[in-house]
């Protein structure tokens, strides 16, 4: 949905190829009935461009300081410079979002069809500001509310009502009974999808009061 | 679902609209760029502006010239709306997932202003919560909270049972008559203590006809309640019999999305397990709701004209003994519901392993698995153990206290017998009677349970019958025989909205023409087949069979008139001659030999032990992909369709079976409308057109030698296949 299509970086002409492995030193392949002439230079270099992509998908790139030179744009977003290549938008995503949040931060493009551009292995190994920069985006990015407290659960015909006030403010929502509704990430954080995919998370159930624990118990 | 909320008079003024100017949309912006929720935020667009309103401030405000798009962005459960401007994208604000799909609504109806035109984009879908009142909607147009049916289930109940009214009337005697008889025989007891047994001068010859009227009394008590019991449960199962029909019936009318949308389990349980409810609501509580309440007011009376006095001392525990179990009630149910969340969750655990072993054992998983295996069923037996202790232990320290309210009357009604306040029989009848009220009482407080279980089985069943159809025939339905003319005109189609899987498609395909669909997986391709089928409902534009909406062709005449051959084909369980004339109930045999001829499949099917007749499906004989899918291409030649659909009919065969196969479909395909979706494109190279999707649009269209002169992402894909054949 994004498609913002301006400049983005180098990619080359016809990028659409499933990047098969094989066919390396195989000659020049012929279209089928070897059709239209000049084609066999253009097939060597679709083909060496297919290999370039396949190549470039399977590099790790780390970024760091020295490497990347990451920038507000101003209007909201990042922007980001690795060497010769500029991107005007960069998209942060966290690769371990419940186990490792600030570790293997994978920065992308900003296309529909995103392409990694690098990784930040950790955001502890970047400058204060860059991490800031990065954090910034990914505050945007995930949105779930920490369930401070709990005030009160009402469950009723096949649905749950919950009042509870989170670390970005007082909140009503409403989840599904049974299902999936409630996800044990381990044995004390638990996160919870409502009906319209909204995520809550507890991050330790112990921490609650026993009379919020006791709300709680029908969905442990 | 709202796509215009209501401004309140400061905002509005803060928009100062000009002469003219209307408001197109408005939404929330219920988080700010943090996260903090907000509630007085809102993105405004007009025929003219686009505007953010934060906090009583005019935030943003451009005109949709300035902006060249507007992009409403899915993050991870929430959302962010920019603008591209300048060839920049400008951040304007964050929403939540409860709006995601409003604001996607926004950005096309950005799109439709800035082109000029003055639509609406409206917005079919239902609001999952009601804005009124805040309640769930259980995927129905009006909330049944707000509109009151809720108090309905009752008379729904009632309205279900009507049919049965003869029936109903012999249950309803029938509990009168037990209960008539659960009050007589305590009096004819009082009568044989009292008059025969103590009084003086009588002999044991008195006593046999009392003796024998108890006797009768307790088979009758037997016969009534078997007949009565009896009655019952056939009402219930015809009812649940009834409903479970209707149910089924209205599930295979609704769109595939809604049942998407669901587990197929979630489903089955509707059909099944909620009407199964119904009915033991029918034959366990319903059955026995008269006479439990005659006898109650029965007893009751009696006790209190016998001895008032005695009679207040035995209600005194009536309350403590309705509260005893009902909180009893509530500890042993959540402590068996974590059980049995438990016990859920070691089955699930089990099955999977169980349906995974290969990979378990090919990775030499065993050990591991065994311990995580372990670990769970150790959790369940630790839950279990405590909940069997539970109830050992405290069970009969309950049945103590209940009936704590015996012994008292036991001892008072004593001491008034032995001052001569009472006879022994009218003691023996109080005890007695006391017994039952405490039964009754223990019974009447598990009813709200029970009408809660009704209730909710009953609001799952309204659920799926109160669906609205999303595709079905309308009023000016018309029966089409089709010639096979098939137009696209800029038509979009997300499963979910927010979410478009194909935008703005325009194609037209004319009668006996056969189109392959190419593309890479996921760009779109099923999608359009799943469109032309009219299994789903495009969300935008048109789709025309020979010139006529597709949503005004009927339904089942048009399936009729449809052939569709997949890569997995499902086959019902049955005989391979039942799978053959599915579509056409009434071939004959000669019909289905001949297309079975067609499709190349006739020849192994005459080589399987039981021919036609050869019993498939699960349990049944095996047979390989590629004779499936001879079934099903005899199956689709049968029904003689003007449209025909080939989803990936050749993969995954081996060479020789897709000679066959191959020939079968070049019978097959001549003079139909054809749409064929390959990823082996040399299986489309009798395509008279290509159509490439990419990206959610038609990128290239053609014939093959067109395409390949354009050099463009056909000619990369024959490119890139070519060299895996050869390199591979």
């Amino acid at each position: 949905m994004s498609g913002t299509g301006v400049g983005h970086g180098p990619e080359g002409p016809g990028g659409h190829g499933p990047g098969g492995p094989g066919g390396r030193g195989q000659g020049g392949p012929k279209g089928p009935g070897g059709r239209g002439p000049g084609a066999g230079e253009f097939e060597d270099f679709q083909l060496s461009q297919m290999e370039k992509e396949t190549e470039e998908m399977l590099r790790v790139r780390y970024l760091n300081d020295e490497n990347a030179v990451f920038e507000r744009t101003g209007t909201g977003f990042l922007s980001l410079r690795v060497g010769e290549e500029f991107y005007p938008r960069v998209v942060v995503v966290r690769m371990f979002p419940f186990s490792d949040k600030d570790e293997f931060i994978s920065i992308r493009t900003a296309e529909e069809r995103s392409r990694e551009i690098g990784i930040v292995e950790k955001m502890s190994q970047v400058s204060g500001e860059t991490a800031r920069m990065l954090e910034e985006q990914l505050t945007l990015r995930y949105f779930t509310p920490v369930i401070e407290k709990i005030i009160k659960i009402k469950d009723e015909y096949g649905f749950a009502y919950w009042n509870v006030v989170t670390d970005h403010g007082a909140c009503n929502f409403t989840i599904r009974m049974g299902g999936n509704s409630v996800i044990h990430l381990s044995d004390v954080r638990i996160l919870i999808m409502d009906i319209d995919e909204n995520r809550f998370e507890i991050p330790d159930i112990n921490r609650l009061t026993p009379a919020e624990r006791k709300k709680l118990d029908l969905f442990l | 679902m709202i796509l215009l909320y209501d401004l309140s008079e400061e905002n509005l003024e803060l928009c100062s609209l000009e002469p003219g100017e209307e408001i197109y949309y408005c939404l929330p912006l219920d988080i700010d760029l943090r996260g903090d929720y907000q509630s007085d935020s809102y993105v405004v667009m007009t025929d003219r502006r686009l505007m953010v309103l934060k906090n009583n401030e005019l935030a943003v405000n451009l005109s949709l010239e300035e902006c060249d798009s507007i992009h409403c962005e899915p993050q991870i459960a929430c959302g962010l709306l920019f603008v591209q401007k300048d060839g920049k994208d400008v951040l304007l604000g964050r929403y939540t997932a409860k709006h995601l799909t409003r604001y996607s609504y926004l950005a096309r109806g950005m799109m439709i202003l800035k082109s000029g035109r003055k639509d609406r984009v409206v917005s079919h879908e239902y609001e999952k919560s009601c804005p009124k009142c805040g309640w769930a909607m259980p995927g129905t147009r009006v909330c049944p909270h707000c509109s009151g049916s809720r108090r309905g289930y009752f008379k729904d109940y009632v309205s279900m049972v009507k049919p049965y009214m003869g029936q109903m009337a012999a249950i309803i005697v029938l509990m009168f008559v037990s209960a008539l008889i659960g009050l007589l025989s305590p009096m004819v007891q009082r009568y044989l203590v009292d008059d025969l047994l103590i009084a003086e001068g009588r002999t044991y010859g008195d006593a046999v006809p009392c003796l024998l009227a108890m006797l009768a009394l307790s088979l009758g008590v037997i016969f009534v309640n078997t007949g009565k019991n009896y009655l019952c449960a056939r009402l219930g199962s015809y009812i649940s019999q009834g409903l479970r029909r209707q149910v089924f019936e209205k599930v295979q009318k609704l769109s595939l999305s809604f049942i998407m949308d669901r587990k197929p389990g979630e489903l089955m349980n509707r059909i099944v397990r909620d009407t199964g409810r119904i009915k033991d609501f029918c034959s366990e509580v319903f059955c026995n709701m008269f006479t439990i309440v005659i006898s109650f007011i029965f007893v009751l009376a009696y006790m209190l004209t016998m001895n008032w006095k005695l009679a207040i001392l035995a209600f005194v525990f009536v309350p403590v003994s309705v509260g005893l179990s009902i909180g009893w009630r509530k500890k042993i149910r959540r402590r068996y519901r974590r059980q049995g969340v438990k016990d859920d969750k070691l089955h699930s655990r089990l099955q999977d392993v169980i349906s995974g072993m290969a990979v378990v054992k090919s990775y030499g998983q065993e050990t591991k698995e065994a311990e995580n295996f372990d670990l769970a069923a150790e959790e369940f037996a630790q839950i279990e153990r405590g909940n069997e202790t539970f109830f050992a232990v405290f069970f009969p320290i309950l049945t103590f206290l209940l009936g704590l309210g015996s012994y008292l009357v036991t001892f008072f009604g004593g001491r008034a017998t032995l001052l001569g306040d009472m006879t022994p029989g009218e003691l023996m009848q109080f005890v007695t009677y006391s017994g039952m009220l405490y039964g009754y009482v223990g019974w009447i407080s598990n009813m709200p349970r029970h009408l809660m279980n009704l209730i909710t089985s009953m609001e799952r069943i309204s659920d799926v019958m109160n669906q609205e159809l999303t595709i079905y025939d309308g009023d000016n339905a018309v029966d089409l025989d089709i010639q096979g003319e098939v137009e696209f005109r800029h038509a979009s189609f997300g499963y979910k909205s927010y979410q478009p899987v194909l935008d703005n498609i325009s194609l037209k395909v004319k009668k006996g023409e056969m189109i392959g669909l190419v593309g890479a997986s996921g760009a779109g391709k099923s999608t359009m087949i799943n469109l032309i089928m009219h299994l789903y409902e495009i969300d935008d534009g048109e789709l025309l069979i020979d010139g006529v909406d597709i949503r005004n062709i009927s339904l089942e005449k048009f399936h009729s008139q449809i052939g569709v051959v997949l890569q997995e084909n499902f086959l019902f369980a049955g005989t391979i001659y039942n799978n053959i004339r599915f579509a056409k109930q009434d071939a004959t045999y000669e019909e289905i030999i001949r297309a079975a001829k067609m499709a190349n499949a006739h020849d192994f099917i005459c080589q399987t032990p039981d021919g036609y007749n050869t019993y498939v499906g699960e349990h049944g004989y095996n047979l390989s992909g590629g004779e499936r899918q001879r079934i099903a291409i005899a199956r689709a030649i049968l029904s003689n369709p003007r449209l025909l659909i080939l989803d990936e009919a050749t993969a995954s065969l081996d060479t020789e079976s897709e000679y066959l196969i191959q020939k079968a479909l070049e019978r097959l395909t001549k003079g139909r409308t054809t749409f064929a979706i390959a990823h082996r494109l040399s299986t489309l190279k009798d395509a008279d057109r290509l159509v490439v999707i990419d990206d959610h649009h038609i990128a290239e269209m053609g014939s093959h030698d067109e395409l390949m002169a354009q050099k463009g992402i056909y000619y990369g894909l024959v490119q890139a296949q070519l060299q895996m054949q050869k390199g591979g």
